[in-house]
């Protein structure tokens, strides 16, 4: 008796795994129905303060960059006009046109060096940028020209963030933004 | 022989289940909880210059979602905007009077825009708007930091 059970003390304990096995496949299975990689999202910060009631240079009233600051402004005004299929027909920077035409990566070039000309003229001191913009732009187009706008320094250095957004009508310029 | 055969074969199950546990670890470490407020249907637009966002404060961002058509949706249900924005200002200010947070004011949170890239700007800005009235200034705009290969 005494040598039986000192054999069955020697002998290995098995658990059973299958029912364990089972769970850990049913939460497998779970897993793996349920797994959306997350894509590979970034973001544009940026502060958007209300936009401040101005009235919009018309293009005969400045026929240029060179007397943008005799109004002492430190909000940059763009206008963004749409084409039918909601693309960019032109970007007009304080009454002048800068683009015409969709925003390939030639316009945007352009669209940049005619900012970083204007945030490096050390006379103004733009901290902020006003866009009025056609209201049936495309979200993608409008994307592109903040893009190049953050990309701008302000007078301390940092990125720009300030941005505010008009409404323009149809029509253009005239019925440009209010505060509200 | 006969008492040989009624022997009950049992595999070594212990290996297999070490691997379904990696596995297991695995995706509980990749699951992105996140998803559930993501619409991934948007067609986000493209920017290489788009940077994760580098989250500051306890509080979490209001994600919204625009679709192609301007309809708001958050955590997969189509909603107001403006019924939707009010209750998110009233609850934030509860949560910061609570947190013992100035109230009033600018909120210290920001929102979240994913919109899709074919939404018309007039749709976009009449979220912005309603956001800015409640008091909302810190926004971020979702894109793409490449183009999709689907």
């Amino acid at each position: 008796m005494r040598r039986k059970r000192r054999r069955r003390d020697q002998g290995s304990v098995e658990m059973n795994l299958a029912a364990m096995l089972d769970m850990a496949f049913q939460l497998l299975t779970f897993f793996i129905l349920t797994f959306r990689p997350a894509p590979v999202e970034g973001q544009l910060s940026l502060n958007l303060p209300p936009p401040v009631a101005v009235a919009v240079a018309k293009p005969e009233a400045n026929d240029g960059n060179d007397n943008m600051g005799e109004a002492g402004l430190e909000t940059l005004h763009l206008q963004v006009m749409a084409n039918e299929r909601g693309g960019v027909k032109q970007v007009i920077l304080e009454a002048s046109p800068v683009v015409q035409g969709e925003m390939n990566d030639a316009n945007i070039q352009r669209l940049d060096k005619e900012l970083r000309r204007i945030f490096g003229t050390k006379m103004i001191a733009f901290d902020r940028i006003q866009i009025a913009v056609e209201r049936k732009l495309r979200y993608g187009e409008l994307m592109k020209i903040i893009d190049v706008c953050t990309r701008q320094k302000t007078p301390d250095g940092k990125q720009m963030q300030k941005i505010s957004f008009t409404e323009l009508s149809a029509g253009g310029a005239a019925a440009a933004s209010e505060a509200p | 022989m006969s008492e040989m055969n009624s022997e009950r074969a049992e595999p070594n199950l212990t290996p297999l289940l070490d691997m379904v546990f990696q596995l297991i670890t695995f995706f509980m470490l990749v699951i992105n909880f996140k998803g559930a407020s993501m619409d991934l249907s948007l067609k986000l637009p493209v920017l290489g210059s788009a940077r994760p966002l580098d989250r500051q404060g306890k509080l979490e961002p209001l994600l919204l979602n625009i679709d192609a058509e301007g309809g708001v949706h958050c955590f997969g249900r189509l909603e107001e905007i403006q019924p939707l924005i009010d209750k998110e200002a009233r609850l934030l200010k509860e949560q910061l009077k609570a947190a013992g947070e100035p109230v009033g004011g600018e909120f210290p949170v920001g929102v979240i825009i994913r919109a899709d890239r074919a939404v018309p700007f007039h749709q976009l800005n009449h979220v912005i708007e309603v956001c800015q009235k409640a008091g909302y200034r810190q926004f971020s705009l979702s894109a793409m930091t490449r183009q999709e290969t689907r």
